[in-house]
Protein backbone atom coordinates (compact mmCIF):
# COMPACT_ATOMS: atom_id res chain seq x y z
CA UNK A 1 0.00 0.00 0.00
CA UNK A 2 2.60 2.29 0.81
CA UNK A 3 4.04 1.69 -2.41
CA UNK A 4 1.12 1.81 -4.34
CA UNK A 5 0.94 5.33 -2.32
CA UNK A 6 4.61 6.40 -3.35
CA UNK A 7 3.29 5.75 -6.49
CA UNK A 8 0.34 7.57 -7.46
CA UNK A 9 2.45 10.76 -5.61
CA UNK A 10 4.90 10.67 -8.20
CA UNK A 11 2.35 10.27 -10.62
CA UNK A 12 0.56 13.05 -9.64
CA UNK A 13 3.84 15.38 -9.55
CA UNK A 14 5.03 13.99 -13.04
CA UNK A 15 2.02 13.87 -15.06
CA UNK A 16 2.40 16.33 -17.38
CA UNK A 17 -0.91 17.98 -17.07
CA UNK A 18 -0.19 19.23 -13.76
CA UNK A 19 4.16 19.86 -14.71
CA UNK A 20 2.45 21.86 -17.24
CA UNK A 21 -0.10 23.73 -15.25
CA UNK A 22 3.08 24.50 -12.91
CA UNK A 23 5.06 25.83 -15.12
CA UNK A 24 2.76 28.46 -16.58
CA UNK A 25 1.58 29.58 -12.86
CA UNK A 26 5.37 30.21 -12.04
CA UNK A 27 5.55 32.24 -15.44
CA UNK A 28 2.14 33.77 -14.71
CA UNK A 29 3.50 35.01 -11.06
CA UNK A 30 6.82 36.32 -12.57
CA UNK A 31 4.90 38.09 -15.07
CA UNK A 32 2.66 39.74 -12.79
CA UNK A 33 5.44 41.07 -10.50
CA UNK A 34 7.09 42.20 -13.22
CA UNK A 35 3.95 44.24 -14.73
CA UNK A 36 3.88 45.32 -11.00
CA UNK A 37 6.96 46.80 -10.90
CA UNK A 38 6.67 48.43 -14.41
CA UNK A 39 3.17 50.05 -13.23
CA UNK A 40 5.30 51.45 -10.20
CA UNK A 41 7.76 52.90 -12.08
CA UNK A 42 5.17 54.36 -14.80
CA UNK A 43 3.67 56.26 -11.46
CA UNK A 44 6.90 56.75 -9.94
CA UNK A 45 7.45 58.48 -13.59
CA UNK A 46 4.55 60.67 -13.87
CA UNK A 47 5.00 61.66 -9.75
CA UNK A 48 8.22 62.85 -11.26
CA UNK A 49 6.85 64.43 -14.33
CA UNK A 50 4.10 66.57 -12.11
CA UNK A 51 6.73 67.58 -10.30
CA UNK A 52 9.42 68.95 -13.37
CA UNK A 53 6.48 71.08 -14.85
CA UNK A 54 5.34 72.42 -11.78
CA UNK A 55 5.98 76.00 -12.78
CA UNK A 56 3.35 78.77 -12.03
CA UNK A 57 2.37 79.72 -15.09
CA UNK A 58 1.60 76.21 -16.33
CA UNK A 59 -1.23 75.72 -13.62
CA UNK A 60 -4.45 76.65 -16.39
CA UNK A 61 -2.72 74.02 -18.63
CA UNK A 62 -2.32 71.70 -15.50
CA UNK A 63 -6.12 72.20 -14.45
CA UNK A 64 -6.67 71.31 -18.29
CA UNK A 65 -4.72 68.01 -18.09
CA UNK A 66 -6.17 66.81 -14.97
CA UNK A 67 -9.56 67.19 -16.07
CA UNK A 68 -8.51 64.38 -18.95
CA UNK A 69 -6.27 62.61 -16.80
CA UNK A 70 -9.17 61.73 -14.68
CA UNK A 71 -11.22 60.68 -17.26
CA UNK A 72 -9.44 58.99 -19.20
CA UNK A 73 -8.69 56.86 -16.43
CA UNK A 74 -4.53 57.48 -15.67
CA UNK A 75 -4.83 59.23 -12.52
CA UNK A 76 -6.15 57.66 -9.28
CA UNK A 77 -8.71 59.96 -7.57
CA UNK A 78 -10.35 60.36 -4.39
CA UNK A 79 -13.40 62.34 -3.01
CA UNK A 80 -16.67 61.38 -1.39
CA UNK A 81 -19.26 59.47 -2.69
CA UNK A 82 -21.15 55.63 -2.04
CA UNK A 83 -20.00 52.20 -2.11
CA UNK A 84 -22.69 49.92 -3.25
CA UNK A 85 -22.09 46.57 -2.67
CA UNK A 86 -24.62 43.66 -4.49
CA UNK A 87 -24.36 40.24 -3.69
CA UNK A 88 -26.16 36.94 -4.64
CA UNK A 89 -29.45 36.44 -3.17
CA UNK A 90 -29.76 33.81 -0.29
CA UNK A 91 -32.99 33.21 -1.16
CA UNK A 92 -33.96 29.23 -0.82
CA UNK A 93 -34.92 28.06 -4.10
CA UNK A 94 -38.08 25.82 -4.42
CA UNK A 95 -37.62 22.37 -7.19
CA UNK A 96 -37.88 23.90 -10.50
CA UNK A 97 -37.21 27.43 -10.23
CA UNK A 98 -34.37 28.95 -12.50
CA UNK A 99 -31.33 29.39 -9.91
CA UNK A 100 -29.83 31.33 -12.66
CA UNK A 101 -32.49 34.47 -12.09
CA UNK A 102 -31.54 34.58 -8.39
CA UNK A 103 -27.71 35.74 -9.57
CA UNK A 104 -26.19 39.46 -10.27
CA UNK A 105 -25.85 39.43 -13.89
CA UNK A 106 -23.52 41.48 -15.87
CA UNK A 107 -27.07 43.52 -17.09
CA UNK A 108 -27.69 44.67 -12.66
CA UNK A 109 -24.17 46.25 -12.74
CA UNK A 110 -24.73 48.05 -16.01
CA UNK A 111 -27.84 49.56 -14.61
CA UNK A 112 -26.45 50.01 -10.98
CA UNK A 113 -23.47 52.33 -13.00
CA UNK A 114 -26.07 53.74 -15.61
CA UNK A 115 -28.21 55.16 -12.62
CA UNK A 116 -25.26 56.55 -10.40
CA UNK A 117 -24.18 58.42 -13.60
CA UNK A 118 -27.54 59.71 -14.10
CA UNK A 119 -27.35 61.31 -10.51
CA UNK A 120 -24.13 62.88 -11.43
CA UNK A 121 -21.42 60.69 -10.57
CA UNK A 122 -18.20 61.51 -12.01
CA UNK A 123 -15.90 58.46 -11.70
CA UNK A 124 -17.00 54.76 -10.95
CA UNK A 125 -15.13 51.83 -10.61
CA UNK A 126 -15.95 48.19 -9.96
CA UNK A 127 -14.23 45.80 -7.38
CA UNK A 128 -11.71 48.64 -8.11
CA UNK A 129 -11.46 47.94 -11.86
CA UNK A 130 -12.10 51.61 -12.69
CA UNK A 131 -15.25 52.50 -15.52
CA UNK A 132 -13.66 53.84 -18.71
CA UNK A 133 -15.65 55.22 -21.88
CA UNK A 134 -14.99 51.48 -23.29
CA UNK A 135 -15.73 49.55 -19.92
CA UNK A 136 -17.57 46.11 -20.73
CA UNK A 137 -19.68 44.54 -18.10
CA UNK A 138 -20.23 40.97 -19.01
CA UNK A 139 -21.11 37.56 -17.61
CA UNK A 140 -18.92 34.71 -18.18
CA UNK A 141 -19.69 31.96 -15.87
CA UNK A 142 -20.08 32.51 -12.43
CA UNK A 143 -17.62 35.40 -12.39
CA UNK A 144 -17.78 38.91 -14.41
CA UNK A 145 -15.22 40.36 -16.97
CA UNK A 146 -14.56 44.28 -16.37
CA UNK A 147 -12.11 45.64 -18.15
CA UNK A 148 -11.17 41.86 -19.42
CA UNK A 149 -10.55 40.83 -15.66
CA UNK A 150 -12.72 38.27 -13.93
CA UNK A 151 -14.24 39.66 -11.14
CA UNK A 152 -16.47 37.21 -8.37
CA UNK A 153 -19.01 38.42 -6.35
CA UNK A 154 -19.46 40.30 -4.05
CA UNK A 155 -19.53 43.09 -6.42
CA UNK A 156 -18.64 46.67 -4.64
CA UNK A 157 -19.41 49.36 -7.07
CA UNK A 158 -17.48 52.90 -6.04
CA UNK A 159 -18.73 56.14 -7.12
CA UNK A 160 -17.23 59.83 -6.30
CA UNK A 161 -19.71 62.35 -6.75
CA UNK A 162 -22.60 64.13 -4.04
CA UNK A 163 -23.12 60.99 -1.74
CA UNK A 164 -26.56 62.25 -1.34
CA UNK A 165 -27.63 62.64 -4.35
CA UNK A 166 -26.07 59.08 -5.64
CA UNK A 167 -27.90 57.44 -2.21
CA UNK A 168 -31.79 58.92 -3.00
CA UNK A 169 -30.96 58.09 -6.98
CA UNK A 170 -30.16 54.51 -5.70
CA UNK A 171 -32.93 54.05 -3.34
CA UNK A 172 -35.76 56.03 -5.29
CA UNK A 173 -38.98 53.83 -5.06
CA UNK A 174 -39.26 51.56 -7.49
CA UNK A 175 -35.73 51.91 -8.98
CA UNK A 176 -33.09 49.56 -9.77
CA UNK A 177 -32.03 48.77 -6.08
CA UNK A 178 -35.93 48.40 -5.47
CA UNK A 179 -36.10 45.90 -8.13
CA UNK A 180 -33.35 43.79 -7.36
CA UNK A 181 -34.20 43.11 -3.83
CA UNK A 182 -37.56 42.36 -4.55
CA UNK A 183 -38.14 40.00 -7.64
CA UNK A 184 -34.39 38.81 -7.31
CA UNK A 185 -33.43 38.82 -3.46
CA UNK A 186 -29.96 40.00 -4.46
CA UNK A 187 -28.64 41.75 -1.59
CA UNK A 188 -27.98 45.55 -1.82
CA UNK A 189 -25.86 47.31 0.43
CA UNK A 190 -25.36 51.18 0.05
CA UNK A 191 -23.34 53.24 2.13
CA UNK A 192 -22.52 56.84 2.03
CA UNK A 193 -18.92 57.55 2.13
CA UNK A 194 -16.70 60.33 3.23
CA UNK A 195 -13.74 59.97 1.05
CA UNK A 196 -13.18 57.36 -1.16
CA UNK A 197 -10.38 56.09 -3.81
CA UNK A 198 -10.37 54.85 -6.87
CA UNK A 199 -7.07 53.29 -8.46
CA UNK A 200 -6.38 54.39 -12.08
CA UNK A 201 -6.87 52.37 -15.13
CA UNK A 202 -4.82 49.41 -14.62
CA UNK A 203 -3.50 48.59 -18.21
CA UNK A 204 -2.39 50.59 -20.88
CA UNK A 205 -4.35 52.63 -23.57
CA UNK A 206 -3.99 52.87 -26.78
CA UNK A 207 -6.11 52.96 -29.76
CA UNK A 208 -5.34 50.79 -32.55
CA UNK A 209 -8.14 51.73 -34.87
CA UNK A 210 -8.76 55.32 -34.00
CA UNK A 211 -7.39 58.20 -34.91
CA UNK A 212 -7.28 61.96 -34.45
CA UNK A 213 -9.59 63.41 -37.30
CA UNK A 214 -8.33 64.66 -39.88
CA UNK A 215 -10.08 66.93 -42.88
CA UNK A 216 -10.44 64.87 -45.94
CA UNK A 217 -9.30 66.27 -49.07
CA UNK B 1 -4.57 -10.41 25.68
CA UNK B 2 -4.81 -6.75 26.39
CA UNK B 3 -1.60 -6.19 23.99
CA UNK B 4 -3.00 -8.70 21.25
CA UNK B 5 -6.45 -5.74 21.27
CA UNK B 6 -4.03 -3.04 21.47
CA UNK B 7 -1.32 -4.33 18.20
CA UNK B 8 -4.76 -5.00 16.16
CA UNK B 9 -5.46 -1.74 16.89
CA UNK B 10 -2.76 0.03 16.16
CA UNK B 11 -2.48 -2.00 12.93
CA UNK B 12 -5.93 -0.77 12.25
CA UNK B 13 -5.67 2.53 12.75
CA UNK B 14 -2.26 2.63 10.61
CA UNK B 15 -4.13 0.83 8.15
CA UNK B 16 -7.02 3.35 8.27
CA UNK B 17 -4.62 6.26 7.93
CA UNK B 18 -2.93 4.70 4.83
CA UNK B 19 -6.34 3.97 3.34
CA UNK B 20 -7.38 7.87 3.79
CA UNK B 21 -4.26 8.90 2.88
CA UNK B 22 -4.16 6.97 -0.48
CA UNK B 23 -7.75 8.24 -1.35
CA UNK B 24 -7.32 11.30 -1.15
CA UNK B 25 -4.28 11.55 -3.13
CA UNK B 26 -6.44 9.04 -5.59
CA UNK B 27 -8.74 12.29 -5.40
CA UNK B 28 -6.41 14.75 -5.69
CA UNK B 29 -6.29 14.26 -9.01
CA UNK B 30 -9.79 14.67 -10.20
CA UNK B 31 -10.46 18.50 -9.35
CA UNK B 32 -7.15 19.54 -11.42
CA UNK B 33 -9.50 19.32 -14.39
CA UNK B 34 -5.37 20.33 -16.05
CA UNK B 35 -6.04 21.13 -20.15
CA UNK B 36 -8.82 23.61 -18.33
CA UNK B 37 -6.64 25.08 -16.27
CA UNK B 38 -3.76 24.97 -18.85
CA UNK B 39 -5.74 27.09 -20.98
CA UNK B 40 -6.41 29.88 -18.89
CA UNK B 41 -3.08 30.61 -17.39
CA UNK B 42 -2.09 30.85 -21.11
CA UNK B 43 -4.56 33.59 -21.83
CA UNK B 44 -3.98 35.46 -18.65
CA UNK B 45 -0.09 34.89 -19.85
CA UNK B 46 -0.98 36.20 -22.84
CA UNK B 47 -3.12 39.68 -20.87
CA UNK B 48 0.04 39.83 -19.08
CA UNK B 49 2.88 40.24 -21.82
CA UNK B 50 0.72 42.63 -23.16
CA UNK B 51 0.50 44.43 -20.69
CA UNK B 52 3.43 44.69 -19.72
CA UNK B 53 4.42 45.67 -23.77
CA UNK B 54 2.31 48.51 -22.78
CA UNK B 55 3.90 49.81 -19.64
CA UNK B 56 6.90 49.55 -20.96
CA UNK B 57 6.11 51.75 -23.98
CA UNK B 58 4.34 53.85 -21.62
CA UNK B 59 7.49 54.27 -19.42
CA UNK B 60 9.88 54.61 -21.72
CA UNK B 61 7.30 58.24 -23.50
CA UNK B 62 7.09 59.36 -20.27
CA UNK B 63 11.18 59.08 -19.47
CA UNK B 64 11.50 61.41 -22.93
CA UNK B 65 8.80 63.56 -21.51
CA UNK B 66 10.63 64.38 -18.32
CA UNK B 67 14.43 64.52 -19.67
CA UNK B 68 12.29 67.53 -22.14
CA UNK B 69 10.43 69.43 -19.33
CA UNK B 70 13.30 69.43 -17.15
CA UNK B 71 15.38 71.94 -19.91
CA UNK B 72 13.15 74.80 -19.27
CA UNK B 73 9.73 76.68 -19.08
CA UNK B 74 9.49 76.34 -22.75
CA UNK B 75 10.20 73.04 -22.70
CA UNK B 76 8.17 71.92 -19.87
CA UNK B 77 5.24 74.01 -21.39
CA UNK B 78 5.88 71.90 -24.95
CA UNK B 79 5.57 68.85 -22.56
CA UNK B 80 2.68 69.69 -21.36
CA UNK B 81 0.50 70.67 -24.25
CA UNK B 82 1.47 67.15 -25.44
CA UNK B 83 0.20 65.44 -22.50
CA UNK B 84 -2.95 67.10 -23.24
CA UNK B 85 -3.58 66.43 -26.41
CA UNK B 86 -2.69 62.74 -26.07
CA UNK B 87 -5.19 62.37 -22.89
CA UNK B 88 -7.57 64.61 -24.86
CA UNK B 89 -8.01 61.62 -27.11
CA UNK B 90 -8.38 58.80 -24.84
CA UNK B 91 -10.77 61.27 -22.49
CA UNK B 92 -13.11 61.74 -25.82
CA UNK B 93 -12.62 64.99 -26.04
CA UNK B 94 -11.00 65.37 -29.71
CA UNK B 95 -12.86 64.11 -32.69
CA UNK B 96 -11.85 60.87 -34.03
CA UNK B 97 -12.16 58.62 -37.55
CA UNK B 98 -11.40 55.22 -38.15
CA UNK B 99 -12.96 51.74 -39.01
CA UNK B 100 -16.04 50.28 -37.46
CA UNK B 101 -19.59 49.63 -37.71
CA UNK B 102 -23.09 51.81 -38.09
CA UNK B 103 -25.58 50.24 -36.22
CA UNK B 104 -29.49 52.06 -37.00
CA UNK B 105 -32.51 50.28 -34.66
CA UNK B 106 -35.97 51.13 -35.36
CA UNK B 107 -38.79 50.27 -33.62
CA UNK B 108 -41.24 48.96 -36.64
CA UNK B 109 -43.98 50.89 -36.63
CA UNK B 110 -47.28 48.87 -36.94
CA UNK B 111 -45.60 45.87 -36.56
CA UNK B 112 -44.81 45.69 -33.40
CA UNK B 113 -46.39 42.63 -31.26
CA UNK B 114 -47.77 43.80 -27.94
CA UNK B 115 -47.03 47.75 -28.59
CA UNK B 116 -45.01 49.72 -26.66
CA UNK B 117 -43.57 47.32 -24.08
CA UNK B 118 -41.48 45.90 -26.73
CA UNK B 119 -40.00 49.82 -28.33
CA UNK B 120 -36.24 50.72 -28.20
CA UNK B 121 -35.63 51.10 -24.46
CA UNK B 122 -32.64 52.96 -23.09
CA UNK B 123 -31.49 49.39 -21.51
CA UNK B 124 -31.59 47.67 -25.15
CA UNK B 125 -28.95 50.79 -25.80
CA UNK B 126 -27.28 50.56 -22.63
CA UNK B 127 -26.37 46.44 -23.73
CA UNK B 128 -25.63 47.20 -27.24
CA UNK B 129 -23.48 49.66 -26.58
CA UNK B 130 -21.96 47.22 -23.67
CA UNK B 131 -21.44 44.44 -26.45
CA UNK B 132 -19.82 46.68 -28.35
CA UNK B 133 -16.96 47.39 -25.53
CA UNK B 134 -16.49 43.91 -25.20
CA UNK B 135 -16.11 43.96 -28.72
CA UNK B 136 -13.01 46.51 -27.96
CA UNK B 137 -14.83 49.36 -29.25
CA UNK B 138 -12.01 52.09 -28.97
CA UNK B 139 -14.68 55.18 -29.57
CA UNK B 140 -18.70 55.14 -28.96
CA UNK B 141 -21.37 57.42 -30.11
CA UNK B 142 -25.22 57.79 -30.10
CA UNK B 143 -27.05 60.05 -32.29
CA UNK B 144 -24.31 62.40 -32.15
CA UNK B 145 -23.48 62.57 -28.45
CA UNK B 146 -20.03 60.77 -27.90
CA UNK B 147 -19.91 58.19 -24.54
CA UNK B 148 -17.59 58.44 -22.19
CA UNK B 149 -17.31 56.87 -19.00
CA UNK B 150 -19.62 59.18 -17.35
CA UNK B 151 -22.98 58.86 -20.06
CA UNK B 152 -26.05 57.55 -18.78
CA UNK B 153 -28.35 56.05 -21.50
CA UNK B 154 -31.88 56.17 -19.65
CA UNK B 155 -35.69 56.91 -20.34
CA UNK B 156 -36.57 59.81 -19.09
CA UNK B 157 -40.80 60.50 -19.68
CA UNK B 158 -41.13 58.90 -23.27
CA UNK B 159 -37.92 59.60 -24.72
CA UNK B 160 -34.17 58.39 -24.01
CA UNK B 161 -31.41 60.72 -22.60
CA UNK B 162 -28.27 60.48 -24.00
CA UNK B 163 -25.24 62.82 -21.89
CA UNK B 164 -28.83 64.43 -20.78
CA UNK B 165 -29.74 65.27 -24.30
CA UNK B 166 -32.87 64.04 -25.64
CA UNK B 167 -32.48 61.40 -28.37
CA UNK B 168 -35.06 60.48 -31.00
CA UNK B 169 -35.49 57.76 -33.12
CA UNK B 170 -34.21 56.36 -35.26
CA UNK B 171 -31.20 55.92 -32.96
CA UNK B 172 -27.79 55.28 -34.80
CA UNK B 173 -25.11 53.82 -32.59
CA UNK B 174 -21.40 54.62 -34.30
CA UNK B 175 -18.73 52.32 -32.96
CA UNK B 176 -14.73 52.40 -34.16
CA UNK B 177 -12.68 49.47 -33.38
CA UNK B 178 -12.29 46.03 -35.50
CA UNK B 179 -15.29 45.94 -37.69
CA UNK B 180 -15.35 42.34 -38.23
CA UNK B 181 -15.52 41.57 -34.31
CA UNK B 182 -17.82 44.46 -33.23
CA UNK B 183 -20.79 43.19 -36.06
CA UNK B 184 -20.07 39.79 -35.00
CA UNK B 185 -20.60 40.30 -31.17
CA UNK B 186 -24.13 41.75 -32.11
CA UNK B 187 -24.74 39.30 -34.80
CA UNK B 188 -24.01 36.01 -33.07
CA UNK B 189 -26.70 33.51 -33.28
CA UNK B 190 -28.87 33.79 -30.15
CA UNK B 191 -27.25 36.92 -28.93
CA UNK B 192 -29.14 40.59 -28.22
CA UNK B 193 -29.90 41.62 -32.08
CA UNK B 194 -31.39 38.07 -32.73
CA UNK B 195 -33.53 38.94 -29.24
CA UNK B 196 -34.22 42.48 -30.79
CA UNK B 197 -35.58 41.75 -34.30
CA UNK B 198 -37.74 39.17 -32.63
CA UNK B 199 -38.74 41.87 -30.40
CA UNK B 200 -40.21 43.77 -33.96
CA UNK B 201 -37.03 46.05 -33.64
CA UNK B 202 -35.54 46.14 -36.99
CA UNK B 203 -31.56 46.99 -36.56
CA UNK B 204 -29.37 47.07 -39.20
CA UNK B 205 -25.52 46.79 -38.85
CA UNK B 206 -23.18 48.10 -41.69
CA UNK B 207 -19.51 47.39 -41.42
CA UNK B 208 -17.59 51.07 -42.69
CA UNK B 209 -14.46 51.64 -43.16
CA UNK B 210 -14.32 55.09 -41.82
CA UNK B 211 -16.67 56.40 -39.26
CA UNK B 212 -15.88 59.97 -38.00
CA UNK B 213 -17.55 60.40 -34.23
CA UNK B 214 -17.83 63.84 -32.82
CA UNK B 215 -16.09 65.02 -29.30
CA UNK B 216 -18.18 64.82 -26.36
CA UNK B 217 -19.13 68.30 -26.36
CA UNK B 218 -19.62 69.32 -22.50
CA UNK B 219 -17.54 70.18 -19.91
CA UNK B 220 -15.82 68.40 -18.11
CA UNK B 221 -16.89 68.97 -14.34
CA UNK B 222 -15.00 67.54 -11.38
CA UNK B 223 -16.74 68.74 -8.21
CA UNK B 224 -16.25 66.36 -5.88
CA UNK B 225 -13.34 64.35 -7.25
CA UNK B 226 -9.41 65.32 -7.14
CA UNK B 227 -6.17 63.45 -8.54
CA UNK B 228 -4.16 61.76 -6.26
CA UNK B 229 -0.55 62.46 -6.42
CA UNK B 230 1.32 59.52 -6.54
CA UNK B 231 3.76 59.05 -3.68
CA UNK B 232 6.87 58.46 -5.40
CA UNK B 233 8.57 56.24 -2.50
Amino acid sequence: MIAVQFRLYRDIQESVPVQRVQRLMAEVQAARKERDQLQERVATLRAELDAATAQTGLQPLKKRLDRYQIEAGIVPVRGPGVEVILEDSNVALQPGQNPNLYVIHDEDILRVLNELRVAGAEVLAVNNERVLAGTEVRCIGPSILVNTKRLAAPFRITAIGDPDNLESALKMRGGVVDTLQQFWGIRVSIKKMDQLTIPAFKGSQEFTYARPYLEEK
Amino acid sequence: MIQRHFSIALVGLILGLLLVLQFRTANQQEPAVPGDRAHELTVELKALTTERAGLESVARDLEGKLARARLGYVQAEETIKAQIREAAVLAGMTRVAGPGVRVIITSRTGATPPGAIFAVRDEDLLKLVNELRAAEAEALSINGQRLISTSAIRLAGSHINVNLQRITPPYEILAIGDPIALRNSLEIKGGLVETMRDWGMDVTIETQNRIVIPPFKRPLVYDYTEPVAEASH
